[in-house]
This record gives C-alpha cells, structure tokens and sequence, in this order.
C-alpha cells in the first residue's frame, strides 16, 4: 500500500518551527511520499525573497545554537527537498492578500504557487495533516 | 565496472548527510556504492532506514575513530 501523502501547514516563522518543518518535509519527500507545504501567516515571512540568513527566522528556544551551529538552513532544506524528492509549496492567498505581496516576493523557484485554505484542507483529507 | 565515491558530511547537521546522499546517488548508476562519513549519530540508524524504505542496500554502516559511517549501493 502506498504511504498517504503528508501535508504540512505552517503558521509561525519561528525558527524551530521552521527548522522541524524543513526536516520533516525534505526527508520525508526524499523517502518516496509526496509531500504538499502551505505557508500562511507568519510563516510567509521565512520566504520573503529581500530577506537572508537568520534574519528570515524569528527568535526561538533554540535560535542561537542552531545559528551558532551551522545547522541547514530551513529555506535551503525545503529547495533540496524539492529538488530531490515529490515535494509542492503552496502560498495561503490570503495572506498575500493581506500583505499586498503577490508571488514575486518570495523565494524564487520555491513556490508552485498560491492555494486557498479550502482547497489545500480539502486535498489534505487524502494523508496526514501536521501544522506547525 | 561499479564505482565507489565518498562524501565527507562530518559536521553537517540532520539530514545533512542524508540529502547529500542522496544527490551523489542520482548522479550515479545501479550498482555503484557510496560511503558516508558523518559526525552525526543519527545517521547511522536513519540512513539504513532510508534505503531499506526506497530500495537501495545498505553494505556496511559502524563506527570509525570520531564517526560513523554508512556504505550504501544504488539498486535501482
């Protein structure tokens, strides 16, 4: 039987929280199961193209260290996932709307494109749901 | 005739060395091997995990003087 998809919805930009989510996402996607990213919220700003390094994430319990320690940058995992594995990301169209932005502000060759909450819930009925 | 190549991912963080296995893989044919090397503790039970679930073989994984190490082969 095939592994259900996994979808994965992120609200914060909280670095741990994008650190755990770029984890999950690119391994799991990578270990043949298709794996779908919406971003909404805050979590839009990790992937705002005029922003770099640590300056993307916000403060968390364990910033410092992670910074400190060189782990992967979240950004960077999300494109390696994508890259090597079955991975699509999604912007939550209403946070675009409410910031103004439209898909040119983000990271480039990252995102598949913007997506309603009902659609992404919708098709999230079909494998696992965690949000981060 | 196979080919054996060695990544060097001591001091990378998970999953690092997993994803940089996984790139030297693609680029490579059935058959051939590779060997990690990696500072990361995790990687010697979740690279064997990983090819058992995709199809590879895991050859040979332990530890060697300040690393563990992992020799997978492309099966597929």
């Amino acid at each position: 039987m095939a592994t259900p998809p996994l979808y994965i919805m992120l609200s914060s930009n909280d670095r741990d929280k994008m650190q755990l989510a770029s984890m999950i996402a690119s391994v799991a996607a990578v270990s043949e199961r298709s794996v779908h990213v919406f971003v909404s919220m805050g979590a839009i700003k990790a992937f705002d193209k005029t922003a770099s390094g640590n300056a993307r994430y916000g403060d968390s319990t364990l910033n410092a260290e992670l910074c400190d320690k060189n782990a992967p940058d979240p950004v960077e995992l999300f494109a390696q996932g994508k890259m090597l594995g079955d991975m699509s990301m999604w912007v939550c169209s209403m946070v675009l709307d409410v910031l103004d932005w439209d898909t040119s502000h983000l990271v480039e060759d990252l995102f598949d494109g913007q997506m309603g909450l009902t659609k992404f819930l919708s098709e999230a009925e079909t494998g696992q749901l965690v949000s981060l | 005739m196979s080919e054996r190549k060695v990544i060097d991912a001591r001091g990378s963080f998970c999953p690092g060395p997993l994803m940089e296995l996984i790139a030297a893989l693609k680029l490579m044919n059935v058959g051939d091997e590779v060997e990690i090397l990696s500072t990361d503790q995790g990687t010697a039970n979740d690279v064997p995990e990983w090819a058992a679930k995709v199809g590879h073989e895991t050859l040979e994984s332990g530890e060697r003087d300040d690393h563990w190490f992992v020799v997978v082969r492309k099966a597929k």
